[in-house]
């Protein structure tokens, strides 16, 4: 072997080191620091007691997690069977080429996505005020009997939020289905209008398989995106809101590691966290696939 | 040579335009924080959370500091709450940078009391308040916020006595004379009538009490005025009582039914402070800081209000409460305990200060020998020509002490959980009578004390402690 082919044998390893390195220290040593930390009990980051699946049998039992999935799964099939079709019909519409403005149309939907979260959040705060919101100032206009008093963000978070949500995301989805809808290919469209399909049957049998691996890509990341949220509901409520009506399970992973201070429960509801999705996401292609079958 | 081509590919051929613009970006940034230098400021820092208090200070610090005498100077920064809470545990627990001096908000300071007590990260300032006599000239329910397991974490800022303000012009048009009301059920019989539809829709929207069940703290102020609370001296929680009960059963019975006397408008924010500017709100639990900033935020009211004690849960009882708190601690980490304890004494004991305490914020001193100060008998132009601070003054030997459980901020939570679940209940069932919620209203204590028991159980730090 000469000392080329020997020097040439290292030079992928030299090439991926910085990449292992970094997936070491930033990915794969904090999650196996956050396995181990979810079996303790601790009080910031100095004081710590094993207490082995004490934290997961607490969650278990804990009706405020309970209650925080049930808030997140809620928000969650919100935005997929609310938001997205929104999304899709929005796209629909904008890729017909006799639309006038389209290209306008396409940014007055997308620019809610442009404006900051925390920024909507104390928007839809006012606009659900009780009494002085505009909401229930113009419902209350319309209709006498409507009550100005309508609490929003008292009785109905969850509706608020997903409406909030629509609004900002309804426009970046609308974008990827946009784009999915501009790579059907319109000699198969044409063929089935030759073949007498009408428009219902076209979307149904010509469009949806077409842009099939872009809407599973965005009904994941919608789903993955909803068990995520924290920061709307968290400056719309300042925090969980009346009767933790608000609460979600990152926002409570968040409660419990900062304002308990135990990280180690805080790690636990991550990883349940990780764990639903990992089975969401699993049962997601299992149903895709057999579709596709 | 090849290592030639490698070089031109990366840096010259490999690279187009758009990625020269990120590359150049990216190494004028990096120089620019490289070369930045964060500004130093010698001495002692100081954080606090409120704008009108940093305002205060910067004017005190500029002369104490001008004084070589007074040791190290002193830099005031204010910081958001929320951002004030991150870096005081982020400190205290971690070890980050923290200042020496922290004033902190009650449910900011009850979070350091989650731990052993040796790593609370403010300095037990007990055996010097003692020692140096501090402790007997304060107000001794203004500590309570601020003691965990019996030693004393801070300096207390405020007494924070409750009254009742009344919107004055509405209540003497009605004719309402409120020496009649002396408690909470003379209250309801008297303000009653003010319950009035002012927009002719067939709906009442004006009503005499700001009391909703989103608003906690002002229904602990309640159950504190009572004689309740959520946690005892040896800090065992103690939610599912008769009084907090009572208190719970009586609140929702103003927000619920025909005969409902409750609205809400939250405080600090613009749609409750214009049902307060349209007269929508007769009556406030007002705090002496909540004065002030009504002062700031609603100067149209001036003129309009009155101050009058709190009414009591039974006759003779106690005719004030308690809202919120203020301390200033010294952390743990700091080097400089000396100057930051001579300071902090300066910036709370001082009656001047005191004086300009009450000026800017209507907040009136802790420290007894103070409340002499003739400024608390000036006449306050906002309250209609009353002594607002003498008003507060008085009531100040009788507010109701509090416990500073790490768990206070759960507790309020789940009897927040509880009062709602209550006032849902009266809705559901048309129950609207006190005595006919009181079953409901202790089970739902109930359950508000066992999770926290629970919570507290799991605790090992916390049981390591106890004998």
């Amino acid at each position: 072997m000469t000392a080329t082919t020997q020097h040439n044998r290292w030079v992928p390893y030299a090439f991926l080191a910085p990449f292992l390195v970094i997936l070491v220290i930033f990915i794969a040593y904090p999650l196996y620091h956050s396995v181990v930390l979810s079996m303790k009990q601790t009080f910031g980051p100095s004081r710590s007691a094993f207490v082995g699946l004490e934290n997961f049998r607490f969650l278990a039992s804990d009706p405020l997690f309970w209650k925080a999935l049930k808030n997140t799964t809620y928000f969650a099939a919100g935005s997929v069977l609310i938001q997205l079709p929104v999304s899709l019909g929005l796209a629909l519409l904008l890729n017909r080429p006799d639309v006038r403005g389209r290209a306008v149309f396409r940014l007055i939907f997308f620019s809610p996505s442009l404006v900051g979260l925390v920024f909507v959040a104390m928007m839809f705060s006012l606009i659900f005020e009780k009494n002085t919101g505009l909401v229930n100032v113009l419902l209350h206009d319309m209709s006498p009997a409507f009550d100005p008093e309508f609490p929003w963000l008292q009785q109905y978070v969850m509706p608020t939020l997903v409406i909030a949500a629509l609004w900002i995301y309804g426009g970046f989805n609308m974008i990827y289905f946009l784009a999915a809808l501009q790579n059907v290919d319109k000699q198969l469209i044409e063929a089935a209008m030759v073949d007498g399909a009408n428009a219902w049957q076209r979307f149904l049998h010509v469009t949806i398989p077409a842009i099939r691996p872009i809407a599973t890509f965005i009904v994941l990341l919608s789903l993955i995106g909803s068990f995520q949220l924290f920061d709307l509901p968290y400056v719309l409520l300042s925090g969980a809101g009346p009767d933790n009506q608000g609460l979600t399970v990152v926002m409570y992973l968040f409660q419990m590691g900062w304002d308990q201070q135990d990280l180690g429960l805080a790690s636990a509801i991550g990883w349940s966290l990780a764990m639903l999705l990992g089975i969401f996401a699993l049962i997601y292609r299992w149903l895709s696939r057999a579709s596709e079958d | 040579m090849e290592r030639r081509r490698l070089a031109d590919l990366l840096f010259f051929t490999g690279f187009s335009p758009g990625a020269w613009v990120v590359v150049t970006a990216a190494v004028l940034s990096t120089a620019t924080i490289l070369i930045w230098r964060v500004p130093q400021h010698e001495g002692l820092e100081m954080w606090t959370f409120y704008r009108v208090h940093a305002q205060m200070y910067q004017g005190v610090t500029q002369t104490w500091n001008t004084d070589p005498a007074n040791g190290k100077p002193v830099n005031v920064f204010l910081l958001d709450g929320t951002a004030m809470r991150q870096r005081l545990m982020s400190g205290f627990l971690s070890d980050t940078p923290v200042a020496d001096l922290i004033e902190a908000e009650r449910n900011m300071a009850c979070l350091a009391f989650s731990g052993p007590i040796e790593d609370v990260g403010f300095v037990d300032l007990t055996d010097r308040l003692k020692e140096e006599g501090i402790y007997d000239r304060i107000n001794t329910p203004s500590f309570s916020p601020w003691t965990s397991r019996g030693r004393i974490f801070g300096l207390p800022h405020d007494v924070h006595p409750v009254a009742l303000a009344y919107r004055a012009d509405i209540v003497e048009e009605a004719g309402i004379d409120v020496n009649e009301i002396e408690t909470w059920e003379d209250f309801v019989r008297v303000m009653k009538p003010l319950v009035k539809d002012m927009d002719g829709d067939g709906k009442p929207d004006r009503y005499p009490l700001n009391l909703w069940y989103s608003a906690i703290g002002h229904i602990e102020v309640l159950i504190l005025q009572a004689g309740g609370g959520f946690f005892d001296d040896d800090l065992q929680p103690i939610i599912d009582s008769e009084i907090n009960a009572r208190v719970i059963a009586t609140c929702v019975s103003w927000m619920v039914g025909p005969d409902r006397i409750a609205i809400d408008a939250q405080p600090f924010t613009a749609s409750g402070n214009f049902l307060r500017i349209e007269g929508r709100v007769v009556c406030e639990l007002m705090a002496d800081w909540m004065a002030g900033a009504w002062k700031v935020d609603m100067p149209g009211l001036s003129g309009k209000l009155k101050l009058m004690p709190l009414p009591a849960w039974e006759k003779g009882g106690r005719r004030t409460g308690v809202m919120g708190g203020t301390m200033l601690g010294i952390a743990k980490a700091s080097e400089d305990f000396e100057d930051a304890w001579t300071f902090a004494k300066h910036l709370y004991l001082d009656p001047k200060l005191a004086e300009q305490l009450y000026k800017s914020n209507s907040i009136i001193s802790p420290v007894r020998e103070f409340w002499d100060l003739p400024i608390y008998d000036e006449p306050d132009p906002y309250f209609s020509n009353q002594a607002s601070g003498r008003i507060f003054v008085n009531m100040a030997p009788d507010v109701p002490p509090r416990t500073s459980s790490p768990f206070s901020n759960l507790a309020f939570a789940r009897v927040q959980e509880g009062v709602i679940a209550l006032y849902h209940y009266a809705e559901q069932n048309k129950i609207y009578d006190v005595e006919s919620l009181m079953p409901e209203a202790r089970r739902q204590l109930k359950i508000a004390e066992a999770h926290v028991r629970e919570l507290m159980d799991r605790n090992v730090f916390l049981k390591e402690e106890q004998p």
